[in-house]
């Protein structure tokens, strides 16, 4: 773990090395137990990092009102509206919704995937404090891969068949690293047995039809992890694989986290994942973030009826059989959107009108705790008479 | 009533290989599997990808060829039966798929696709035809109008609601849901599981309910097997296996399912380093030396475990 910080923040561990010189200099008892540096720094970095994990909060990214529209004849659609929200390393913020609301939208824009001559995107993403947002293909492929990675959906079509694994997860070290010939080898083989791969020699040398959907997300995984990145996003990332498979692959990502300190943006729409392992989470609806919050705190107190909807709606292992929770009509599509009111009205229509907010807005009802329009107040389901939930709304 | 018995289903697919591709070997994807559906229940199969589980499901449709073994339909052995044979059986027997977006021809209209099973089987005139496609339409809470779209114009839970159409027309007896909401979001489930609830009570349907959520498996079913390598390891009623799993293999499955409550994550992460750590210790006591599960034995009148 140590190594990573070596290889990426050079500067800091100049700074803290001089630190340490003039500190052992000054005390000539320390020099005569020739103590290695490098074993008191890594303590000493040991107990920043432990206390920088718990105290101090360090955003690795910042989006701010960051705004993406798609082309579509001529006028352009905000499929990502307004959104807002930070990652600090050692995070796992996870973004939730239904499909088609915008959330791997979000996650194509940060990495800005979209193409640019049919997408139009406003505000910024400050990603360890630069803007990416005005950056060309060539700056931006200087971030990308390096040091912000990506796990996508469906490994099977985001691996190439006709390569083999290995060579797949060297490309990104070719480009990024100078590292030689042998060791990119030896990397690549640290990085499949990182993952937990079994046999990291074989499976350098097969090819992704030849494993398990399982294996082939860890090979994702360390394509993603290679040149230690600082922040991972990680597009539905156990959506394809089983229950075990994926408590492993949870499992994994949250070490691998634990060990570098890195930050994770987790999308996915299963709020049960989302459970087990994000301490953020930000729930997105037709584009719009319309809750955000603590893990503890959203699944505990949630507040936005769209969040208490999708809580309802699972078949979950503890209750018994009941009829689940169903949420009306669909989700609206970006072109035929209503973007004035609560974007939400027409999926709780027996929610009086005057319930919501003409132009709805976050609310903090909580530190931390953000919801969008005031019809939460009033919400109930419909099979439930109204209780009016009041907050000193900030 | 006994509807559905499986008795000793084997289904092994041959590997071809060396010599003017002889048979070399066999993947025994379903290798001895035998289980009971009571009229007017829910069956539920769980395991993992590659357990075979989707094979007995399509074995039961003769959708594979069996190797051996019966499958006792209102007991008649329909395990060998020839394709004519079959025929009149393939009324009752219907099934649900799993991929809305690929078990859907894209270029037929929904009163073709809907229509289809009902051409082979009865004939009506277009007129007749088209009121009994509404109807259904209607049953299944698609607008009537939409006998003319074609199906990339309806969004998922739409599409898996045309399928489960289509499995209806011909009133079948016993429908096989191979994964029938694996591909949809949480709130689309909740739509379809639902629905398939009240169409179960409504013309007294027996489901098999092929898939790997539990939370989904224990939602719906009132007894389950789960399987391993072509091989039911437990079989009891969903609270059984839930709360009481006896097989390492079940009580794997059971302790990787996510739980919703965030602050008994760490526990629950430990507790299953232990399960998975004991599933390497134990795994020769559950297994014989091939690998393979033992046969099921009762533990009690409903649970049955495969132990030595």
């Amino acid at each position: 773990m140590f190594l990573y910080k070596y290889y990426t923040n050079i500067n800091e561990n100049e700074l803290i090395e001089t630190f340490f010189t003039k500190l052992l200099k000054s005390s000539q008892k320390l020099y005569k137990l020739k103590l290695n540096y490098q074993k008191i720094i890594y303590f000493i970095e040991k107990v920043v990092i432990k206390l920088g994990g718990t105290s101090m909060e360090k955003p690795i990214i910042q989006i701010e009102n960051l705004t993406t529209s798609f082309r579509i004849k001529d006028h352009y659609h905000a499929a990502v509206d307004n959104v807002s929200f930070s990652v600090n390393e050692n995070e796992i913020v996870a973004v939730v919704g239904e499909s088609g609301c915008g959330k791997s939208a979000l996650a194509l824009s940060i990495m800005q995937l979209h193409s640019k001559d049919r997408t139009k995107m406003e505000g910024a993403i400050n990603f360890k404090g630069k803007n990416l947002l005005p950056l060309n293909e060539a700056q931006l492929n200087k971030v990308r891969g390096k040091e912000m990675g990506m796990i996508f959906q469906e490994p099977l079509t985001a691996l190439n068949p006709l390569m083999m694994v290995g060579k797949q997860i060297e490309e990104n070290l070719d480009y990024h690293t100078k590292l030689s010939k042998e060791q990119k080898k030896t990397r690549t083989l640290e990085l499949l047995s990182q993952v937990g791969i079994p046999y990291p020699e074989l499976t350098y040398k097969q090819y992704p039809h030849e494993l398990s959907g399982g294996m082939r997300q860890r090979v994702m995984i360390s394509i993603a992890i290679a040149c230690n990145p600082d922040l991972i996003i990680a597009d539905e990332p156990t959506t394809a694989l089983d229950v075990t498979i994926q408590a492993q692959i949870l499992d994994l990502l949250k070490s691998i986290q634990q060990k570098t300190q890195m930050g994770i943006i987790l999308i996915t729409h299963d709020l049960s994942v989302v459970a087990e392992v994000a301490d953020k989470i930000v729930v997105m609806y037709a584009g719009q973030v319309v809750e955000t919050g603590t893990v503890r705190e959203i699944l505990k107190n949630p507040l936005h009826p769209y969040t208490k909807s999708l809580l309802h709606s699972i078949p979950s292992a503890i209750t018994d059989k009941s009829r689940l929770h169903v949420i009306e009509g669909i989700v609206p599509s970006i072109a035929k959107m209503d973007r004035v009111g609560c974007r939400f009205k027409e999926r709780i229509s027996w929610i009086p009108e005057e319930a919501h907010e003409h132009s709805p807005e976050l609310h903090e009802v909580e530190t931390g705790h953000w919801v969008r329009c005031t019809c939460y107040q009033h919400f109930h389901f419909q099979d439930e008479k109204g209780e009016m939930i009041t907050h000193d709304i900030t | 009533m006994t509807l559905l018995k499986v008795e000793d289903l084997k289904v092994h697919f041959p590997i071809r290989g060396g010599f003017f591709r002889t048979v070399v070997d066999h993947v025994r994807a379903v290798d001895g599997v035998s289980f009971e559906l009571e009229e007017g229940e829910t069956y539920g199969l769980v395991g993992e990808s590659g357990s075979g589980k989707s094979t007995t499901g399509k074995a039961i449709v003769k959708l594979n060829k069996v190797t051996s073994g019966k499958i006792l339909f209102e007991g008649q052995d329909i395990a060998n039966y020839s394709s004519r044979q079959i025929k009149p059986y393939r009324r009752d027997i219907q099934m649900i798929f799993q991929d809305p977006y690929s078990s859907l021809n894209p270029k037929k209209r929904v009163l073709d696709i809907i229509a289809e099973p009902l051409r082979n089987f009865e004939r009506h005139s277009p007129g007749e035809e088209k009121k009994i496609i509404q109807d259904y339409l209607d049953k299944v809470g698609l607008s009537p109008d939409s006998i003319y779209k074609y199906p990339h114009e309806f969004s998922g839970g739409q599409r898996q609601r045309i399928g489960i159409a289509r499995s209806l027309t011909l009133k079948p007896k016993l429908i096989i849901a191979d994964e029938p909401v694996s591909a949809l979001d949480v709130s689309v489930q909740a739509q379809v599981l639902n629905f398939l609830q009240d169409l179960q009570e409504e013309f007294k349907l027996t489901y098999l309910f092929v898939g790997h959520d539990l939370g989904v498996i224990r939602h719906m079913c009132d007894r389950m097997g789960v399987m391993y390598r072509g091989r039911l390891v437990e079989e009891g009623t969903s609270k059984e296996i839930y709360n009481n799993p006896q097989h390492i293999y079940t009580k794997r499955l059971i302790a990787a399912i996510p739980d919703l409550e965030p602050s008994v994550r760490e526990e629950k992460a430990i507790a299953r380093q232990k399960v998975s750590e004991e599933y390497e210790q134990s795994y020769s006591k559950y297994f014989d030396e091939k690998g393979r599960a033992y046969d099921l034995k009762p533990i009690s009148t409903t649970h049955r475990v495969a132990l030595p």
